[in-house]
């Protein structure tokens, strides 16, 4: 156990390592790792995992993906999606089918912001789900990419990551130029997170290539004392058209989740079994493909899990099928269980907070359900 | 509500009348090159396309290197990596110079409400000229033309897809039924024309709503051909269009014979006019040039003045320079990158943008530094214009701009700038003539000894960031 005394001093030099607001809960806690990779423009879930009812070839003809490998009797799996599969194989990825957020409007705008925000009324909130279950565990997370995504806003700032070769000026000028901010000011907290940071996080060399981002995101992670908590942020996902098969635009875009996936895993090393890798989109897409070899906006969608702390692999799902009389509004996959429900399960398990207290102060008291016996190894 | 006052500039006398007398007509571009038409830009897209679609896959097959090589010397040819530098100097040029900045900053403004998301190839070769072309001259006209402009203009119709749109009882739709084929229209156009163009979500509008208004708007295209893939100018395709009377929003509308004279315009008019259209736009208007949290009062002259005056802008942009001078002490506006970039190279009277000589290109190399130089800053500021992610445009949400990431980009774009900056600054004319900044701090700015060390307290203090 470590007293007061050591926790300040020691603070001190991991606040140098990289993690500015590292409190003293994190510091009992076993490092768990939670990554979130937000896929915008509507993933296609039945391009990802397709159901190998031969119903959706004929829903699909010019865009169904023939060439899927095998997960089960029931699903295939993209073929782009390689380092998915040989976790898979090693009972380290699973997959939730035919679930999404409680959102059927079909609107970018309008599901990107309850995706993140977490609520059911778009731009209702100025925080995301990942921010307040930050925030209600006393932990502290990471984003990278410029923008700071909903998802991650929280009444405390939450710290983000992206090199610039720009030269920052000195501690000295940072400090006099915090002064002019007025104090409890966003700006003011902000400045202190950037004044924490070692002088090789200001400006660097480094690569900003999204598989790089993930190798230095996942060395960060890696560290007993670096952040838990990371945020991809990928798009593209958006085919209306010609969005193709197992060749395709769209899986093109899954091959993108695949290598930071890949890269993730290769720089985590020992700590992937102590990581928990989860997708989020805003809704999945319509069954039926369109007239432009694409597809439009729908509902369901798949899912995507990876790391060591998943029960098995498996594939966790109420399927509905696909006929019309099973989709919503005869048109799209329905979603038979919210996705809310997988996310506030995985902060349960990667913060090691109580289920009902997330649900209560993340979900409004949503009727959520606890699933972290059913998808995360005890 | 400009880019603040350089070292030469005198305070305005009366800056409402200043202001206001901006808005009656359209500046001329500041630029001493060659300014590329739409069409010119258009034919390097399809140019582009065609090649490498049609040209360099076939040549290449299996030969990777190969393929990258040529692929990277077409880029160069075609000025893939030229244009977006070009417009941005153009539009940054046109901001600082056009002895109109009140005015430039309501183009700002328009052409982040009619946003061109960062998709295909836009960004390089069409956005910046869909800016200067579609939404400027269309400033001091009415509102519900600049609608009209937009919505068949041949960026919006690529950007969301409407050329993907087959009404099922058109012609081309019912040939395709027969054949056994799905046919269905694209929404993405019709939905942001109501929910950010126009009436927004207040308005109630349903989903039934948004496939009628889909129907309507079937044969809007840009119409694909073998040479030039989709860059055709957009035309309206009768074979495409969903016959029949749809109802948007309560109002049923008619078939008028089939012709680009048809129900798209008549909903764009009412849509145009809708109470919610108004009260969405003034909104807006305030939370980008007064505050996060516009109030009532605030957006109530506004909303007034364009029913006054039927939408007309320049009529709805004197309501709002009224209001943003009744609030100058009251409230301070956090600026985003661009504005608050082009505001420190104005009162420092810096050298940029890089002018009409430093932009002139032989298409054969990679652009040199100096051409890249504008994408390269707008990027690690985070702000390239061209470039927003979704159609609802940049934000105009301090929250949204503010993070250790971004805030290091502006304590640290000084020493880039240092370097565009020639010559003696007078630091406490400029902050006594721009910002209500303390004394102290003045005294502590005056009391630097080098220049690089005034702009890095200077630029991304409080007073610069919030004005």
């Amino acid at each position: 156990m470590i007293n007061r005394r050591d926790f300040i001093a020691g603070s001190m030099t991991l606040t140098m390592l990289g993690s500015p607001l590292f409190s003293a809960r994190a510091e009992m806690l076993k490092k768990k790792n939670l990554v979130v990779v937000l896929l915008r423009g509507g993933m296609d879930g039945l391009t990802a995992v397709p159901s190998l009812d031969h119903d959706l070839s004929s829903y699909r003809p010019d865009i169904f993906v023939d060439n899927s490998l095998r997960l089960n009797s029931d699903f295939g799996l993209n073929p782009q999606l390689k380092h998915f599969h040989s976790a898979w194989k090693e009972g380290k990825a699973s997959v939730v089918h035919a679930t999404n957020i409680p959102y059927t409007m079909r609107s970018h705008f309008e599901g990107q912001d309850l995706m993140e925000s977490g609520g059911k009324t778009p731009f209702a909130e100025s925080t995301g789900w990942l921010g307040r279950g930050i925030n209600s565990s006393n932990l502290d997370g990471l984003a990278i990419s410029l923008p700071m995504p909903l998802l991650l806003r929280s009444p405390i700032s939450v710290d983000n990551f992206y090199p610039t070769r720009m030269g920052a000026p000195s501690p000295d000028m940072l400090q006099l130029v915090s002064q002019t901010y007025p104090s409890g000011s966003l700006l003011e907290s902000t400045m202190q997170r950037v004044m924490a940071r070692p002088i090789s996080m200001m400006s660097s060399n480094s690569s900003r290539d999204a598989k790089d981002l993930a190798r230095t995101a996942s060395r960060m992670l890696a560290k007993e004392d670096g952040p838990r908590v990371a945020v991809f942020d990928l798009d593209g996902f958006d085919t209306h058209a010609s969005q193709g098969n197992g060749n395709g635009e769209h899986s093109d875009k899954l091959a993108e989740f695949d290598e930071i996936l890949g890269r993730l895993r290769q720089g985590l090393g020992n700590a992937f079994d102590d990581t928990l890798v989860v997708t989020l989109t805003e809704f999945g897409r319509k069954i039926e493909q369109n007239g432009g070899n694409g597809t439009e906006h729908g509902y369901g969608t798949a899912v995507l899990l990876a790391g060591g702390l998943l029960k098995s692999a498996q594939i966790y799902s109420d399927w509905p099928g696909l006929k019309p009389k099973n989709r919503y509004e005869k048109q799209d996959l329905m979603a038979t269980l919210d996705a809310r429900s997988i996310y506030c399960s995985a902060m349960a398990m990667c913060f090691e907070t109580d289920f009902e207290k997330l649900r209560r102060e993340v979900f409004w008291n949503e009727p959520l359900e606890d699933l972290q016996d059913q998808l995360f190894r005890s | 509500m400009g880019f603040g006052l350089g070292p030469g500039d005198k305070i305005p006398n009366n800056p409402v009348a200043w202001a206001k007398d901006q808005m009656n007509t359209v500046p001329d571009l500041i630029w001493d090159g060659d300014i590329p038409t739409e069409k010119h830009l258009m034919d390097q897209y399809a140019k582009w396309v065609t090649t490498d679609r049609r040209v360099l896959r076939d040549q290449y097959k299996g030969d990777r290197e190969g393929y990258e090589r040529a692929k990277d010397a077409l880029r160069n040819q075609v000025g893939e990596r030229y244009y977006e530098n070009l417009e941005l100097c153009i539009r940054h040029n046109t901001a600082l110079k056009s002895g109109a900045p009140c005015f430039e900053r309501l183009w700002f403004f328009w052409c982040n409400h009619f946003a061109i998301i960062d998709k295909d190839f836009l960004a390089e070769f069409s956005t910046g000229s869909y800016h200067r072309n579609i939404i400027r001259p269309c400033m001091t006209g009415r509102f519900v033309d600049m609608v009209k402009a937009v919505t068949t203009s041949w960026a919006m119709i690529h950007n969301l897809d409407n050329s993907e749109s087959i009404g099922p009882n058109s012609q081309r739709g019912m040939r395709r039924r027969q054949q056994g084929r799905i046919v269905s229209v694209n929404e993405n156009h019709a939905r942001e024309l109501m929910e950010l163009h126009t009436v927004s979500p207040s308005a109630g509008y349903t989903q039934d709503d948004v496939v009628a208004l889909s129907y309507i708007m079937a044969g809007w295209e840009h119409p694909w051909s073998k040479n030039r893939e989709e860059c055709n100018p957009v035309k309206f395709n009768p074979k495409k269009h969903e016959p029949g009377v749809h109802t948007v929003l309560g109002t049923p509308y008619k078939q008028k014979g089939i012709s680009s004279k048809n129900k798209l315009m008549d909903v764009i008019n009412d849509l145009s006019e809708h109470p919610s259209t108004r009260e969405f736009i003034a909104f807006k208007l305030c939370r980008h040039f007064i505050t996060d949290h516009p109030t009532d009062a605030m957006t109530a002259p506004i909303i007034k003045a364009w029913e006054e005056s039927d939408g007309n802008l320049p009529a709805i942009h004197k309501a709002l320079i009224d209001v943003v001078y009744e609030y100058t002490d009251k409230e301070m506006k956090f600026q985003n990158p661009e504005v608050w970039f082009l505001q420190s190279v104005n009162l420092t009277n810096a050298n940029w943008p890089p002018q009409a000589e430093d932009m002139v290109y032989d298409f054969k190399s990679k652009p040199n530094y100096l051409k890249r130089r504008p994408e390269y800053v707008m990027r690690e500021i985070g702000h390239l214009p061209y470039r927003p992610i979704q159609p609802n445009g940049f934000s105009d949400l301090e929250r949204d701009w503010i993070s250790p990431e971004l805030l290091i980009r502006r304590l640290a774009i000084p020493q880039e700038m240092s370097s565009y900056i020639r010559g003696q600054i007078d630091f406490d004319e400029i902050i006594q003539k721009n910002c209500n900044a303390p004394i102290e701090y003045r005294i502590k700015v005056k009391g630097m000894k080098n220049r690089l060390k005034k702009l890095q307290y200077f630029f991304p203090s409080y007073w610069m960031l919030k004005a």
